[in-house]
């Protein structure tokens, strides 16, 4: 059993290829392995607001729920709040994704301590986006960096009660943040070298890692297969697979 | 046969930044390789270990490593011969001639000394075209907005490897890192039939090795890695994974390297 943390609905504008609907994405997942994805919508990164983006992913996951919905949150604007609320009025979701980079504002933001609270009231957990993609492939129109690993260290440091699920790092990145916080837990999807995973469990317990492909920007196999053919323990392979993020996500 | 029983990797760097040198670490590596279903690997060798520019000892020094991987497993490895073409004619037409009488080297490698469209190029194009061998240029593009560290001049884009094949379209080239030039890359090479391309580097973005398919066609793609850099599960799997057919992935994963490199 696969449990995907990292997926997109939506039409990537940098990208040829024809957006998926629902089903054919589901499909295209099952095909890999993954029997349920936590997924956002593409729509919330680049428009000035995202909730119609959010309604559009309630409404293609409704009757899916191998499909869990994950709102994206953009704390740039002032209506934050009502942006959550109108989520948690149209469907149960168990966590909701912030986009800094994307949105033009750090994780130092005045509204962060609200915001958190506001996450923990109403029991949802925290995806922080990194990236979305390596940067140094990125369309020329498109010039967005990761989140600083800094800014993640300040930010970790600061609310030390807090532990998001950190998608789109990079492996150098993970292992320095690693060796400076605990409390996070992160995907694999832009972790990649000889024997990644096994690297990654030297310096991660495997309680912290969860797949997460970032399909469909990177190929489902390709990252599956990362996770699948590792020389890890069952256990571990197990927790990595599904159990974590069963368990993180309360699915 | 399933396309993956039998897999050749053109792309390889075995020895990375001075790792992996001794021989229980290559004898490793090898038995590592063949259970992800890699059963000949061509290594281009440790090509950044001395910088951008390496002077003749080093280049020498650099391709009697990829000799040694040859004499430790010569059912396994074969290699190209990596040259500084910036060293002029003399020493690349020299050093081509020894890596093809030393290790039957396969083809010749070129980083990032210089860039494709520089002059010191013809030097390249004279040893491939008198020793008749393939070239690998390293290309990644250089449009992108934080596309690399390595300097504009030495860095060749598509656009400059696409100058290198027209002005010499006698001699064959292979544009490495395809995640690395990406579409625009596929488009500068298509009505160049003297380049193939390599689906090494960056992350297995979706839909590119079938854009490249359907633009270049499966005989102008070969399978290569990047490893130790990158990993055999995701490279190998993003081809897997594609929406071509399994006559073309055999196509990319064994048989255009079996041609280009000849049976054992």
């Amino acid at each position: 059993m696969l449990i995907d943390t990292n997926t997109f609905l939506g039409a990537w504008p940098f990208s040829p290829d024809p957006e998926y609907t629902s089903g054919k994405f589901l499909d295209h997942l099952n095909e890999n392995g993954i029997e349920r994805a936590l997924v956002s919508h593409f729509g919330t990164v680049f428009a000035p607001d995202p909730i119609p983006a959010n309604k559009r992913l309630l409404r293609a996951t409704k009757s899916r729920p191998a499909l869990v919905p994950v709102p994206v949150i953009n704390l740039n604007l002032a209506t934050w709040r009502e942006q959550i609320e109108r989520c948690l009025q149209a469907a149960s979701v168990p966590a909701v994704k912030i986009l800094p980079n994307y949105h033009n504002y750090k994780l130092s933001s005045s509204r962060m301590e609200a915001f958190l609270e506001v996450l923990h009231s109403r029991g949802l957990k925290l995806i922080l986006n990194v990236r979305l993609n390596d940067e140094r492939g990125q369309y020329f129109a498109l010039k967005v960096k990761g989140v600083p690993i800094t800014g993640i260290v300040s930010f970790l440091n600061r609310f030390p009660e807090t532990h998001p699920l950190l998608t789109g790092l990079y492996r150098p990145e993970l292992k320095e943040l690693a060796g400076e916080c605990g409390n996070f837990s992160t995907d694999i999807a832009f972790c990649e070298w000889r024997k990644t995973v096994e690297d990654l469990l030297t310096v991660m317990p495997s309680e912290r890692l969860v797949l997460g492909t970032c399909s469909p920007l990177l190929s489902t196999r390709a990252q599956v297969d990362k996770l699948r053919l590792a020389d890890i323990s069952t256990k571990s392979k197990k927790q990595i697979s599904y159990l974590n993020a069963k368990r993180f996500f309360k699915l | 046969m399933n396309p993956h029983d039998q897999i050749i990797d053109i792309h390889t760097h075995p020895i990375f930044m001075g790792d992996g040198k001794s021989k229980k670490e290559i004898n490793a590596f090898v038995t590592e390789c063949r259970s992800s279903g890699i059963v000949r690997m061509n290594s281009l060798g440790d090509v950044l270990l001395y910088g951008y520019n390496p002077d003749a000892d080093q280049i020498r020094s650099i391709n009697n490593q990829n000799g040694r991987l040859q004499r430790l497993h010569p059912d396994y490895f074969t290699s190209f011969c990596y040259l500084n073409p910036t060293l002029g004619e003399l020493e690349v037409m020299k050093e081509t001639e020894r890596c093809l009488a030393r290790f039957d080297s396969k083809g010749i490698k070129l980083e990032i000394a210089n860039n494709a469209s520089a002059a010191c190029m013809k030097h390249v194009a004279k040893a491939a075209s008198e020793f008749g061998l393939i070239v690998l240029q390293h290309t990644w593009s250089t449009q992108g907005s934080f596309s690399s560290q390595v300097p504009r001049k030495l860095q060749s884009d598509p656009v400059d490897t696409a100058l290198f094949a027209r002005r010499y379209p006698e001699v064959k080239i292979i544009m490495a890192h395809l995640s690395g030039f990406g579409h625009r890359g596929v488009a500068e090479v298509k009505d160049l039939p003297n380049v193939s391309i390599d689906t090494s580097g960056g992350y297995p973005e979706e839909g590119l090795v079938e854009y490249a398919v359907e633009q270049l066609g499966a005989d102008r793609v070969y399978y290569g890695s990047d490893f130790p850099i990158r990993e055999h599960s995701v490279t190998i799997g993003r081809i897997l994974g594609a929406r071509i057919s399994e006559a073309d992935k055999r196509k990319i994963l064994y048989e255009n390297a079996i041609r280009l490199l000849g049976h054992n």
